[in-house]
């Protein structure tokens, strides 16, 4: 895999998708891509968050710590990122992903990013509509909620 | 220093003084025959003066003296002479002429080394003193004293008085001598002729002077202004941050720019009074002979002087202008000079230096225990206000003591006083019998040690940083002193240096009860450990280079750590964390360079960028065939970078670091693109190209430009460089070898013998893990650290943290095993849990020897023997307890130590 992949791997993802192609490649290149072996956690729940992942191959779980132990959530698959709320909101991390088989993931430094955001208005508007995008969906779950 | 120059010279250069004087003097004669000569080869050879009675032959080196009739009008003869013809004496003349040339040039020679060796002399005493008054400076006075201008003042500023020194008594013996002969002849021609000669000469000596007044003063300002200039900019260098936080730029140029315009009208007045001085004295020597003529002349037509007497006196005047003019600008230099030295002597005034009878070691040295008492304590602060009032205390040496500070300065100040580093205070305060302001430095450095907030690290390792406080003398010279050193003694001597060498080994081992250096070691990393920073020097001693001349079965244990790391490396779950080197194998991890070289380099044309550039490794590549290839990377790298980066600004911190290519370059690569699409790539754009490959791994740029196949042929290159690089003499690259250590090569690579891997999750932690246990079973983890004392700390100890610096300040205290410690605010870097633990830990360290802390709670004041407490500029002492029983039994120590922490 090359460099080329991973930049058509980022254009599946929807707050990617309409970056320039000299962009992607800028940020793929400052990212570095790290493989998982089955049950290797990516990061734990109550981490700091210092990076992005973005799945380029294989698969992980979500987990989440209840008082009756870790329960799985979610799966996440190729081309799935993960964990860039965590790095524009400061917070930490929300839940733990585990690979779930032998996965190779691209990850996106926090601090990189957010030069790059600063760097390049097209990107921040990008992460932006992405942003007001998923805020109207939960919007329209919650109204959908209120009335059932 | 003296006050006078010219006294100063005189006492420390007498004996050169005259002995230079003497050969000048001696060499004059010399000089007399060989301006005579040419007038003997005209008239005697060519225009055959001496033949003129039809005489065929006439003597040569003829030495036949007339005494004259007052000492009886014998004849002297030493020798006839040989008797020669016209071609031979013009042939013998000749070369008589040149025998005294190189005469002359050989007297010329020796003056000028002599000159020059003296003058270079009195400056190496001269710098050296004022370097010792530097260490003299008085506590008040370094308050005021720039370190720049001191420094631009050792090193510039007596620079022109040395280059003078060799001139100071030479010259104007030697001009006067010339001037005086001139002027006697002239009295001897006429009186009245030559007392006019006098009275000009008079005027000039008396004007001239009084107008170089302004131009003393002017050069003063000068000198001020520059000195003030050269301490600015450092100013503005330290404080750096500062300008760029508040961006104040704009007015630091502006300031500076005034400096400049400043110095330049100085400057200024300095040629237009210069050059007027040099107008009016050139007016009066021309005064002169207009003299001359108008009343030489006046006579002459009255026939009171006759022709040819007037003639000889303008022709002998001719004779004193240059002299004379040699003379005025040597005064010239001389008082600029003056102006120099009395600026010098004034920064370094007496009264700022501490008396040198104090800095004198003292015979009396017993350690600083007993009664302390402490009387009349008065400190105030610059403007007046009261720190401590009135204050007396007393306590028993030994004794821990914490001084809990009340947010004032209080605490610190009587911290200072105790360490003997605030003189300006009043009152009393004694050990024993002893004065403690009275102690001499010796003493105080010896058996004291002071820990303020700022360490001050010199740039260094981390051990010479620590044995920095164990140099107080040199242990004994080398016994085998060869000639080099002995005149380096002798010149030492001299010129009133210290004679000791820096070779020597200065380090008191005893004291600190180690018996070599590597015992010292091992107490060093004991104290750090202890004081936690035993992981830090962990880490230093992994990037750091093992030191295999001195400790060469290290070398052996390296290779079985390396042995067991790639056992422990093929366990499953770790086998890909680290990619080995093997010399069949292409290793992903590493750059292209490093794979063609297979080793590392140790010269530094073999180093970066200037490896492509390089003929001998091009000419391998050449060999085997690559070089179009990694051109055509080269080409490929030059496209993705200038097309990724490209938009962003220059000094981005994206450039730094992750750029093949610098922001500066990169408009030089697109211009190569351009040349290279056109067809127009010139030789200079190949070897820039070629550089961009040779820094690329695959596995973490991952931008797909190699295949097995050129792995393969890469891998075989590493043959043919290696042939080339053996062919050569010198130093090149030092070759990876599984059974041998790699001296250039950190000790991390040479335990991994690999790289590892860009792309494990984790990796380094997990290869971390696996060093450190390898490491901890062979029991190398201490000589890891003792390489980690070798971590080079930067200027001011700037490659450390805080944390790090304050904890060798500390260690550095410790180590001497001072009568007390005193420290203040030493710890302010770490938080109170680490200050909480180290102050137990110093309780602990300082045994059954005193410590004096300044606290800034009550809480950390638990473990003290004696507790200091400050209000409103009173001090009250109380004791602890358990103080009287610890004194019996030093055991509880532990105990205690163990509850604070």
């Amino acid at each position: 895999m090359t460099l080329e992949s991973e930049v058509q791997s980022l254009r599946q993802v929807p707050m990617f998708r309409d970056i320039d192609p000299a962009r992607l490649k800028l940020l793929a290149f400052t990212s570095e891509r790290v493989q998982y072996s089955g049950g290797q956690r990516f990061f734990s729940q109550g981490d700091a968050s210092d990076a992005a992942y973005l799945i380029l191959d294989g698969s992980a779980h979500v987990l989440l710590d209840t008082p009756g132990g870790e329960i799985k959530v979610a799966e996440l698959g190729g081309n799935a990122l993960v964990g860039e709320m965590g790095i524009l909101s400061e917070s930490p991390r929300s839940a733990t992903i585990m690979a779930a088989e032998q996965t190779t993931a691209l990850r996106i430094d926090k601090r990189v990013f957010l030069e790059l955001l600063a760097q390049f208005p097209q990107i921040a508007l990008a992460v932006m509509r992405e942003l007001a995008d998923r805020l109207e969906r939960t919007n329209a779950q919650l109204v959908a909620q209120a009335k059932s | 220093m003296d006050k006078s120059l010219f006294r100063y010279i005189w006492t420390h250069s007498k004996r050169d003084q005259l002995l230079v004087c003497g050969v000048v003097l001696a060499s004059q004669p010399f000089y007399f025959m060989s301006l005579d000569l040419p007038r003997q080869i005209v008239n005697e050879a060519i225009q055959g003066q001496a033949f003129k009675d039809g005489q065929m032959t006439a003597p040569f080196l003829r030495m036949v003296y007339q005494l004259p009739s007052w000492l009886g009008g014998a004849t002297l003869n030493i020798f006839e002479g040989f008797q020669v013809g016209r071609i031979g004496l013009l042939v013998g003349l000749s070369c008589l002429f040149l025998v005294f040339v190189l005469i002359n040039g050989a007297f010329k020679y020796w003056i000028n080394v002599a000159k020059g060796a003296l003058g270079e002399r009195m400056l190496r005493r001269m710098r050296f003193s004022l370097f010792s008054m530097v260490l003299r400076f008085t506590p008040e006075a370094l308050r005021t004293v720039k370190s720049s201008e001191t420094a631009t003042i050792i090193k510039d500023e007596v620079e022109p008085i040395g280059g003078f020194i060799g001139d100071a008594f030479i010259t104007p013996v030697f001009l006067g001598f010339q001037a005086i002969t001139a002027l006697v002849f002239i009295m001897v021609q006429n009186v009245w002729l030559g007392l006019m000669a006098v009275a000009m000469i008079a005027v000039q000596f008396t004007v001239i002077p009084r107008l170089r007044r302004e131009l003393l003063k002017l050069g003063r300002q000068r000198q001020l202004a520059s000195r003030e200039l050269a301490g600015r900019i450092a100013e503005v260098l330290d404080g750096i941050e500062v300008v760029h936080v508040h961006n104040a730029q704009r007015w630091e140029q502006a300031e500076i720019g005034h400096r400049l315009f400043g110095l330049f009208d100085i400057r200024l007045k300095i040629y237009n009074r210069k050059f007027m001085v040099k107008f009016l004295n050139n007016l009066l020597a021309q005064m002169t002979p207009f003299l001359f003529y108008v009343v030489g002349g006046f006579f002459a037509l009255r026939g009171t002087l006759d022709i040819g007497q007037l003639v000889a006196v303008i022709n002998a005047y001719r004779e004193l202008p240059p002299p004379l003019k040699e003379l005025i600008d040597w005064d010239q230099q001389r008082l600029d000079v003056q102006v120099k030295y009395d600026q010098v002597v004034q920064h370094f005034a007496p009264e700022r230096l501490i008396p040198l009878n104090e800095m004198e070691r003292a015979v009396e040295d017993a350690p600083l225990t007993g009664p302390l008492t402490a009387e009349g304590i008065n400190v105030a602060d610059p403007h007046g206000g009261t720190i401590i009032d009135n204050a007396s205390f007393s306590a028993t040496l030994p004794a821990r003591i914490g001084l809990i500070s009340d947010g004032t300065a209080a605490a610190s100040s009587l911290a200072r006083i105790i360490a003997g580093r605030l003189p300006s205070f009043t009152g009393q305060i004694r050990i024993g019998e002893r004065d403690l302001t009275r102690l001499p430095v010796g003493i105080i450095g010896r058996r004291m040690a002071y820990a303020g907030t700022d360490p001050t690290l010199f740039p260094g390792s981390i051990r010479d940083n620590l044995v920095y406080g164990l140099r107080a003398a040199p242990a004994g010279s080398d016994a085998d002193a060869d000639r080099e050193e002995e005149r380096r003694i002798s010149e030492a001597k001299r010129t009133g240096n210290p004679v000791e060498s820096i070779g020597n080994d200065w380090i008191d081992y005893r004291s600190v009860g180690a018996s070599d250096a590597r015992e010292l070691d091992g107490i060093f990393i004991g104290l750090l450990d202890r004081i936690g920073l035993s992981n830090d020097l962990y880490r230093f001693g992994l990037a750091g280079r093992p030191d295999l001349e001195s400790e060469p079965e290290l070398a052996e244990r390296l290779i079985e750590a390396r042995r067991r790391l790639f056992e422990a490396f093929q366990a499953d779950g770790m086998k890909d964390l680290v990619e080995h080197f093997d010399a069949r194998r292409y290793n992903n991890q590493a750059t292209i360079a490093e794979n063609l070289l297979f080793g590392v380099p140790v010269a530094d044309d073999f180093v970066g960028r200037n490896l492509s550039e390089n003929k001998y490794f091009r000419s391998a590549l050449d060999r085997a065939g690559l070089v179009e290839e990694l051109t055509d990377m080269g080409l490929q790298i030059a496209e993705t970078m200038t097309e990724i980066f490209e938009g962003i600004p220059p000094g981005h911190p994206l450039f730094q670091q992750f750029s093949f290519i610098g922001a500066d370059e990169l408009d030089d690569f697109e211009a190569i693109l351009r040349r290279n699409a056109s067809g127009g790539r010139t030789h200079e754009d190949g070897i820039r190209l070629l550089s961009l490959p040779l820094a690329y791994i695959e596995t973490r740029h991952r931008l797909g430009l190699l295949d097995d196949n050129f792995k393969v042929r890469l891998v075989r290159a590493r043959g043919i460089v290696r042939q080339t690089l053996e062919a050569l003499n010198g130093p090149t690259v030092e070759f990876y070898d599984p059974d041998r250590i790699c001296p250039p090569a950190p000790l991390r690579d040479n335990l991994l013998f690999g790289r590892i891997s860009y792309n494990v999750a984790n990796a380094q932690n997990r290869v971390a893990e696996a060093v450190s246990n390898v490491l901890r079973d062979l029991g190398l983890v201490e000589d890891v650290q003792r390489i980690g004392l070798g971590y080079q700390v930067g200027t001011a100890g700037r490659l450390l943290d805080t944390q790090q610096r304050a904890s060798i300040n500390l260690v550095r205290c410790l180590v001497k095993k001072p009568d007390i410690l005193i420290v203040d605010g030493a710890l302010a870097p770490f938080d109170e849990t680490r200050v909480q633990a180290l102050i137990g830990l110093l309780i602990e360290m300082v045994e059954d020897r005193s410590l004096f802390m300044v606290l800034s709670n009550e809480t950390q004041a638990k473990g003290f023997d004696i507790r200091m407490r400050f209000r409103r500029g009173q001090v009250t002492t109380e004791e602890s307890e358990r103080s009287s029983d610890k004194a019996k039994a030093p055991a509880d120590d532990a105990e205690l130590a163990g509850e604070v922490a």
